[in-house]
């Protein structure tokens, strides 16, 4: 799942996705996407970090902390630069961090980590 | 008052009626030594007793009662005030010669024998009596002019009400050069070094019949001044008894003291440096550098204690530079105060502070160099710095997020040409297009993880790993075989410990560099050895490229900084930032980069890490 609220990027990555093999399920509302996790979490959710109204970080803790959903593998996908110093903290051996611009064989790389295909 | 002269003259140094000194001729009769003057006296002295006699014998012959025996003690008088005891034997020859005529005209009348025997014995009884209260008298004003002449005091005695001198002693004369007669001849007060300070005197004089402790310069007689200490009381109506004491030494000292202290606050008044001097926390003085610091007057803060003029964090640091033995060799920013000015500001000081003499005493001499607008400048510095970095990250942020398109949908096109219907030519130029935007990908990314590095807010993740295999990665990763003759020297088995990532950066940066700055055939050496004392690693990148001037080895590590910038700017088309960051990620590691260069020759850059074990870096980190 593809939670991402810029649409261009949106539409791109579910293109790229496709094209690396993978069935992308694209939500562009944060909340849509919190209903789907609570009750039909998909394999892996590649996170948009800045997000409105609720960014990436918090979209984690509640699935982490609210909905007790420990095992489902998160990529932030991000073009910020400080996302790895707060990743440390958080111990999370499920959460791994995609930084934007990424090139196909980045993606797929990054997605290979989580997901065995 | 007379003493034996050694050369068989008496030498007379006073007489009791105060004759001044004079040389006489001396005769000496058995063991006894006689004046001239001795001589006509005892000659007056025996006519006088003989004359008595006669008269005596004239009045007993005549019966003439009212001339006897009593014209017999003018020469015991005479006698015995001048030699008193020796009197006592002209009083003794004068009542023999008296009882001697006496019994020859009165015999054997026992009532008449009676009377002159007894007038006899009156003559030696009155002598004797004279004796007595003549020597206690003499006896008295000799201890007086003892003491007067050897006083280690100057004495003078001052009439009054004119103030002339009557009488000094010797050390009076010694003090100023004057001879007794020629200071008889003057006026206390005119002996005074100015007019100024002899109006004083006077007044003083005047005012105080008794007087302690009055420091007076005098002129003395070769016209050179003399500091006195007087003290002065009145022994009668018309006399003041002056002692005065030579304090020229203690003024000679007082003026050093004072030329050394006038020195010193000229030194500490004029001084751009806050000085404060201390003893025991209280500030004893304050220079006017400190009240423009401070902005409270000296005279308001001398006295005070210091920690009072403290910010409340820093006043047990007070008492610290209060004790101090010496200058305070401290480590940077714990020699800082910060003070509470007047007006309630705070304002920082560097100090340092040594013990000092003050008044006599040992005390603390605090120097403040003040640093709140070099502190100011800092804090403003830092916040620049943290907005640049803010804005660094802002903007690279903003700027990476519309490459993601452009970036994917390349991807997408080159990889998928026929798909999409793309012709050779086309894919070339789509081609370009992706070079382009993975360099500025590049830039950026460096843009940022430099920000990032700069902000200190990075940890290192320290492991062991092999560096060849490290190596060996970057070089098959990154494909530099493919660009070069790239050689090794690297032990299989030797085992570092570093952040990996971070380090394998390092590694490409470098050999990227070696690679972008020369030209085919490229040759590029990548060696390992311990560096001196076995406590560093030591890892070199040698490159036979274009080379850097010495000038520029130092710029070249930083940011946007490359040697001959413009010129390879264009020629390369690259920003210098993997430099910074390379270096920037060794020196967190503790260690350096360094470079050496010939121009047109090559380079070699080599990395120093210090080999320390992985748990003690964790915390050094």
């Amino acid at each position: 799942m593809l939670v991402e609220d810029d649409r261009p990027i949106l539409e791109l990555m579910e293109i790229l996705l496709s094209r690396i093999g993978y069935e992308p399920l694209i939500v562009p509302d944060v909340y849509e996407a919190l209903d789907i996790v609570r009750n039909d979490p998909p394999a892996l959710i590649l996170l948009d970090v800045m997000m409105e109204p609720m960014d990436g970080w918090e979209f984690l803790e509640k699935i982490r902390e609210e909905y007790g959903i420990k095992d489902l593998p998160v990529i932030l996908f991000t073009a910020s630069p400080c996302v790895e110093e707060r990743l440390a903290t958080l111990q999370d051996k499920n959460l791994g961090v995609l930084e934007k611009p990424v090139s196909i064989p980045e993606l797929r790389a990054g997605l290979e980590k989580f997901l065995k295909k | 008052m007379r003493s034996s002269g050694p050369g068989g003259h008496l030498k007379i140094t006073g007489t009791a009626n105060g004759e001044l000194e004079m040389d006489e001729k001396v005769f000496r009769i058995y063991r006894y030594a006689f004046s001239e003057t001795d001589i006509v006296r005892g000659f007056v002295i025996a006519s006088l007793v003989i004359t008595c006699t006669l008269i005596t014998a004239v009045s007993f012959s005549r019966s003439l009662t009212l001339i006897n025996y009593q014209i017999f003690f003018i020469p015991i008088l005479y006698a015995t005030y001048f030699y008193t005891r020796r009197g006592l034997i002209v009083a003794g020859i004068s009542g023999i010669a008296y009882q001697a005529v006496g019994y020859y005209y009165r015999f054997p009348d026992p009532a008449a024998l009676m009377s002159v025997t007894s007038e006899a014995f009156l003559f030696v009884i009155i002598a004797s009596l004279m004796t007595f209260f003549i020597e206690r008298i003499r006896s008295g004003e000799a201890r007086y002019r003892s003491v007067f002449e050897h006083s280690q005091l100057g004495i003078v005695l001052v009439s009054l009400p004119d103030f002339r001198i009557k009488q000094t002693n010797d050390k009076f004369s010694d003090m100023l050069h004057f001879s007794a007669g020629e200071l008889a001849s003057m006026t206390f007060p005119s002996l005074a070094f100015t007019d100024p300070e002899q109006s004083r005197f006077l007044d003083q004089l005047e005012k105080h019949e008794n007087c302690e402790n009055f420091e007076i310069r005098f002129r003395t007689k070769d016209g050179n001044s003399c500091w006195a200490n007087l003290s002065w009381s009145a022994i009668d109506e018309r006399t003041v008894s002056v002692t005065a004491v030579n304090i020229n030494a203690r003024k000679l000292i007082e003026e050093i003291n004072n030329d050394t202290m006038m020195k010193y606050r000229m030194l500490t008044e004029n001084s751009p440096t806050s000085i404060l001097v201390l003893r025991e926390g209280r500030i004893l003085f304050a220079n006017p550098a400190f009240a423009a610091f401070s902005e409270y007057s000296p005279g308001e803060v001398e006295g005070k204690e210091l920690h009072l003029l403290l910010d409340t964090r820093d006043r047990d640091k007070a008492g610290e530079f209060a004790e101090s033995p010496a200058i305070r060799t401290l480590p940077a920013g714990s020699n800082e105060l910060q003070f509470v000015t007047k007006s309630g500001g705070l304002r920082v000081a560097m100090v340092f502070a040594n013990r000092i003499t003050h008044n006599n005493q040992q005390a603390t001499m605090m120097s403040l160099v003040d640093i709140s607008v070099q502190q100011r400048l800092e804090e403003k510095i830092q916040q620049d710095n943290e907005r640049r970095r803010g804005i660094i990250i802002t903007v690279a942020h903003e700027m990476r997020t519309p490459l993601q398109p452009i970036l994917g949908y390349l991807n997408l096109l080159i990889q998928d040409p026929e798909g999409f219907g793309i012709i050779d030519s086309t894919k070339k130029m789509l081609e370009r297009c992706l070079v382009s935007v993975e360099r500025e990908r590049q830039i950026i990314n460096q843009m940022l993880e430099l920000s990032v590095l700069d902000s200190g807010k990075i940890q290192l993740t320290f492991s062991d790993f092999s560096l060849s295999a490290l190596v060996t990665s970057v070089l098959d990763t990154c494909g530099y075989l493919s660009k070069g003759d790239v050689t090794m020297d690297i032990p299989d088995d030797l085992i570092i410990v570093a952040d990996r990532d971070r380090l394998y950066s390092v590694i490409d940066s470098l050999l990227s560099n070696a690679v972008n700055y020369s030209k085919p055939p490229r040759k590029i050496h990548i060696s390992y050895r311990p560096g001196a004392g076995g406590t560093t690693h030591t890892i070199s990148v040698q490159d036979n490229g274009i080379g850097i001037s010495e000038a520029m080895f130092s710029s070249i590590f930083e940011p946007f900084q490359l040697a001959d910038a413009a010129k390879l700017s264009r020629k390369y088309n690259r920003l210098g930032l993997s430099l910074s960051i390379a270096k920037k990620i060794i020196q967190m590691h503790g260690g350096d980069i360094t470079v050496e260069s010939t121009v047109n020759v090559g380079s070699t850059f080599t990395v120093h890490i210090p080999q320390t074990s992985a748990e003690e870096k964790t915390r050094v980190s």
